[in-house]
């Protein structure tokens, strides 16, 4: 009836006239009076991690009278699609965690960040490396504070591998080999490997392409997106046959990495399996899935063995930064906040808290775990450091990967096709 | 109770029963009622049917047709999440997606889905109801604890059927435990098992839907007719097929139609037992989880959005059709003909 | 009345009179086991998932399938002490009833226009509201937010409450709308006979005759509120609002998840809505018993 469409239509554009009416950001930042309010989204929701925030925020709100930060917990998974959602509605947090790569161009490129190039200040300029920045520069500026860093490598059990008998750390892939087959001999898997979520696996391969390329070769393909020079193939390569070796725990396709129990870093912690290849977050995880929820004792570290023949330089790392973002309508007191939280005695309180390496050079040198100072050593020496080549690829080339190297996994494509759909990625975006 | 003089002779007697007792609908008035109006609805009739319905439409058009009709307007792009979509593509995406073989993988899972789903749960949820239907002791308990599964939310479902499924989980070492080593199974990546897994995980889950709504139904049918059969001697099944079935039709109908969408929308359980990577390698990809792990997983949001377009395309289809060819008796008039005055 | 002689008819062949063999026979030992077999198999995982908040993570990883060994009462204790979970349930049980109270409302009135007005444009309506279930939500959820921003609703329950009532709209009309039809004409006519405006019926007869659609759909309803994980989680930023599936979060460290403790949580949070269903599901009974006779 008439009635009923014209009152479907004039109710379809009171809700659309009301819901566009507003499309002008919300919210503010009330500072009428003076007083600043800021709020901070971060992806600790528990533990130690929370409460360093909770503390570093309370410390800055005594230096900074007037100035209020209200801090919202996300999980970890959730923690993205709330924050996009946020930022294209236009009330986004004033301070969030920023991912960097991909995510953080696409924000750029919207204006969605606070150019943060010469506002570093302190501590924070002083003692953090260029390197390290450089993980969260873009078209030539800074767009996020790192707070630390995360470099992989096999994190391993040392009891495990001396009751299998392996007296040397593996520094070549054959070495690797070796060992695993030791390991095996001692009823224990090898390498876990949480081929579930994919990015191990990934990682996997992303470690193999760093022995194999040159530096240049990374650097050029993560711009182009094409990947027709031969070591990205050989890498792949190499990873078929290291996987023709058995080296991974049974069911590794329905093994998660971290998600608790059953996961490969559940596998570690409860030694049964001889270690995985994993970034610098590991120990913390493993440290809540031991028997007792305390960290591995046993817990040590060395870095990816080399490929003998690879183009890549010896002793290359690859890592990922963890760093923190103000939004682009921010107040000036986030960049303040920002410098804060990176300065030095921060930045050990952080590294206390979460176990992971702090990027701020004095706070390193606070650093007692045997296996963080390893890492930290190996970091601070290498001659060429990437991040995460997913990161340096973007998430659709990165998102492609981790399906095609699932797929060559289970056997069911060879290393040409893997390389094929990485190069075919660039239809979908 | 009276008979009437002359058995019925409409040749489909189940239908006049239906019309009768149960399916109500477009029976002509006699024409001896004077209150009955055939000329179309008077004004007041038109007031009481925007007072009725404009709440539930203003609601439906606010929080639903418009956020999906603005997503929508993001197929059309190349769109990587963050500010304003700028890089119109135009249909590109669709065709994208149309020619993906990933794409057409997971359609063709859905239409197993679709098809098993119907298969195992109707006869399954059936049965039960007509079990919980009679007067037991003990009836109300067995009906919460059969109803529970579907209480249960499908993260959790999916955490826990994710432990008790993985190579190294909880069923394979029962079944160590018990000695049937030989009957350990990767019941969720191998790809001859898996999509059988996944049925059996639907079924445990949604045949207590089916059974709510049977239970519902059967309430309509009057007991008045059993008591008629069973004094002319009719068996208990007879009853059942001949009575039961055929007037529970409009709610068997309806749950099909509500279990074929699902079936067709189906994401969560997927995605969170087999992942988004490891699913289309163990042959259980959905079109959701294509979706997502080709929209908002790779950053391709325009992408994604298109997927979602298509998706509802083809839940659409799959209605229109369902409506013409299956509930044309129950819902006449209701999406596929013209209104009858 | 015609009915029961063709009832009669479509049944056939006639035996000796016997007892009353309808469906009121009162269970036999046969159906008791069935019910017995069918429920282990529908309790069996849920059990795994409650005996598994008695464990720890480590236990759950080096033994998948053994019993709790230690019985491990930490989780469950933790969960049910810390402050939080009871402010969790309180608001997960507002936005339920209010969601089911809404939905059967607007529902119910949508319904009865759907089913037994007859004007151009139904069909078109019935299909609007069908489609709603056609297109995967998690897509839209960023224009929800804007439009949820805009009337002011971000954060609070109400802002929760009403697109949730517009979520379960389809479904809750697609299953009212065959039962609202169901009521016989017959009803309908003697009522305009006795002087009974169409709202009046509506209000006088539609409404307990259609009671049994009208707990399942309020019970589908508030299931699907009660569990419902996504939209509480975009829209709500404040901890004192969060509903129960949002409380998982605590669970989950930055890296890891404490897969026990979650196992013990999801198992409480079950408990309010199977108590719900326990106590409606009794009246799914009765309806048109009785409702049509000569």
């Amino acid at each position: 009836m008439k009635a009923n469409r014209i009152l479907a239509g004039s109710a379809a554009l009171v809700v659309g006239a009301l819901a566009l009416a507003g499309c002008s950001a919300g919210g503010s930042d009330g500072s009428g009076d003076g007083n600043v309010e800021m709020t901070l989204w971060q992806n600790s929701t528990t533990g130690p991690g929370q409460q360093f925030w909770k503390d570093a925020i309370a410390a800055f709100e005594d230096e900074n009278p007037g100035v209020t930060i209200k801090m919202q917990s996300i999980q970890n998974e959730d923690m993205d699609g709330k924050l996009q959602t946020s930022l294209n509605a236009g009330d986004p947090p004033d301070i969030f965690l920023q991912r960097g790569g991909g995510k953080m161009a696409a924000m750029v490129q919207a204006g969605q960040l606070m150019d943060l190039t010469g506002k570093i200040e302190g501590d924070a300029k002083a003692n953090i490396s260029e390197g390290s920045f450089k993980a969260e520069t873009y078209q030539d500026k800074v767009w996020a504070m790192p707070l630390s860093v995360l470099p992989g490598g096999i994190f391993y059990s040392q009891d495990l591998y001396t009751a299998a008998g392996i007296t040397e750390n593996p520094t070549t892939i054959d070495e690797l080999v070796a060992a695993n087959d030791k390991l095996k001999a001692t009823g224990v898997a090898p390498l876990a490997l949480g081929a579930k979520d994919a990015w191990p696996a990934a990682h996997w391969f992303y470690w193999f392409a760093l022995r194999e390329c040159a530096p240049k070769t990374v650097e050029e393909t993560g711009d182009s997106k094409d990947f027709s020079d031969p070591c990205w193939l050989k890498a792949a390569q190499d990873l078929e046959d290291f996987a023709a070796t058995e080296p991974f725990n049974e069911g590794f396709l329905t093994t998660s990495a971290q998600q608790g129990a059953g996961s490969s870093a559940g596998l570690v912690a409860n030694h049964q399996a001889g270690g995985e290849l994993m970034g610098a977050w590991d120990p913390g995880v493993i440290a809540s899935l031991t028997p007792d929820e305390k960290p591995l004792p046993d817990l040590a570290w060395y870095p990816f063995p080399e490929v003998s023949g690879g183009k890549g330089e010896p002793g290359s790392m690859m890592g990922g930064v963890d760093g923190y973002s103000c939004s682009a309508k921010a107040p000036k007191e986030c960049v303040d906040f920002l410098n804060f939280v990176a300065s030095d005695d921060q930045q050990t309180a952080y590294y206390k808290a979460f176990n992971s390496p702090p990027v701020n050079q004095a706070a390193q040198a606070e650093v007692t775990e045997p296996y963080l100072q390893q890492i930290l050593e190996a970091y601070n020496a290498a001659p060429f450091v990437s991040q995460w080549l997913d990161t340096v690829l973007g998430q659709n080339v990165g998102n492609a990967l981790n399906v095609a190297v699932v797929d060559m996994l289970s056997g069911q494509s060879s290393p040409d096709e893997m390389i094929a759909a990485a190069n075919a990625a660039g239809a979908k975006g | 109770m009276h008979k009437s003089a002359t058995p019925s002779t409409d040749d489909r007697p189940e239908t006049d029963l239906a019309q009768r007792t149960g399916g109500g609908g477009d029976t002509p008035p006699p024409p001896a009622s004077p209150r009955r109006r055939r000329r179309g609805i008077g004004w007041s009739g038109r007031l009481e049917i925007a007072v009725l319905v404009g709440p539930a439409l203003i609601f439906f058009v606010g929080f639903v047709i418009f956020p999906v009709i603005m997503a929508a307007y993001y197929g059309f792009f190349n769109w990587h999440g963050y500010g304003p979509a700028v890089d119109f593509v135009g249909l590109k995406n669709y065709v994208t997606i149309l020619t993906d073989p990933d794409f057409q993988e997971a359609l063709g899972h859905n239409a197993f889905i679709v098809v098993m789903s119907l298969v195992l749960q109707g006869p399954v949820a059936l049965l039960l109801a007509l079990l919980l239907n009679r007067k037991m002791r003990g009836q109300s308990l067995i009906r919460v604890l059969i109803f529970v599964p579907y209480v249960i939310a499908e993260v959790v479902v999916g955490t826990g059927f994710s432990l008790m499924l993985a190579t190294n989980g909880a069923l394979n070492g029962l079944l160590e435990n018990l000695g049937l080593d030989q009957l350990t199974r990767d019941w969720l990546a191998d790809p001859s098992i898996a999509i059988w897994t996944l049925m059996a995980i639907l079924t445990w889950k949604y045949v207590g839907f089916a059974v709510i709504l049977f239970l519902a139904g059967l309430q309509g049918i009057p007991e008045e007719l059993y008591e008629a059969a069973a004094i002319d001697g009719a068996g208990y099944w007879q009853i059942q097929w001949r009575i039961t079935i055929p007037l529970l039709g409009p709610t068997l109908r309806i749950w099909a139609f509500l279990s074929i969408i699902g079936a067709l929308q189906l994401f969560d359980l997927v995605y969170i037992i087999w992942g988004q990577y490891v699913a289309p390698v163990a042959g259980t990809s959905t079109m959701a989880t294509y979706m997502v792990a080709n929209g908002r997983n790779a950053g391709n949001f325009g992408y994604g959005n298109a997927v979602a377009v298509v998706i509802f395309l083809i839940s659409l289809i799959v209605a229109l059709v369902y409506q013409r060819v299956v509930l044309r008796r129950d819902t006449a008039g209701a999406l596929t003909e013209r209104s009858d005055g | 009345m015609t009915a029961t002689s063709v009832a009669i008819s479509a049944v056939g062949t006639s035996k000796p009179a016997g007892r009353s063999r309808g469906r009121a026979r009162a269970g036999t030992p046969a159906v008791y086991f069935v019910a017995l077999v069918v429920i282990a198999l529908m309790l069996g995982p849920v059990i795994y998932i409650i005996l598994g908040g008695f464990r720890t993570n480590s236990q759950i990883t080096t033994d998948p399938a053994g019993l709790p060994d230690p019985w491990v009462f930490t989780n469950y204790f933790d969960v049910l002490t810390e402050g939080t979970f009871w402010t969790l349930v309180l608001n997960s049980t507002i936005v339920a009833v209010a969601t089911t109270l809404g939905v059967i409302a607007l529902g119910l009135m949508a319904s009865y226009v759907l089913a037994r007005y007859h004007f151009r444009g139904r069909g078109a309506l019935y299909a609007l509201f069908a489609a709603g279930l056609m297109f995967p939500i998690t897509v839209a959820i960023t224009p929800l937010y804007i439009v949820v921003r805009d009337i002011g609703l971000i954060n609070s329950l109400a802002g929760v409450i009403l697109p949730q009532i517009a979520f379960a709209l389809p479904t809750t009309i697609i299953i009212l709308v065959p039962f609202l039809r169901a009521i016989p004409d017959e009803i309908q006519e003697a009522a305009f006979i006795d002087g009974c405006s169409r709202l009046g019926f509506f209000w006088r007869m539609v409404i307990p005759l259609a009671v049994p659609g009208v707990i399942t759909v309020g019970i589908l309803a508030f299931i699907a509120s009660w569990n419902s994980y996504l939209l509480p989680l975009y829209l709500l930023n404040d901890n004192a609002n969060f509903t129960l599936p949002l409380g998982v979060q605590a669970f989950s460290s930055q890296y890891s998840v404490d897969t026990a403790k979650v196992l013990a949580f999801t198992s409480l949070s079950m408990i309010p809505a199977l108590a719900f269903f326990s106590l409606f599901e009794r009246r799914i009974v009765g309806g048109l018993t009785g409702a049509v006779k000569g």
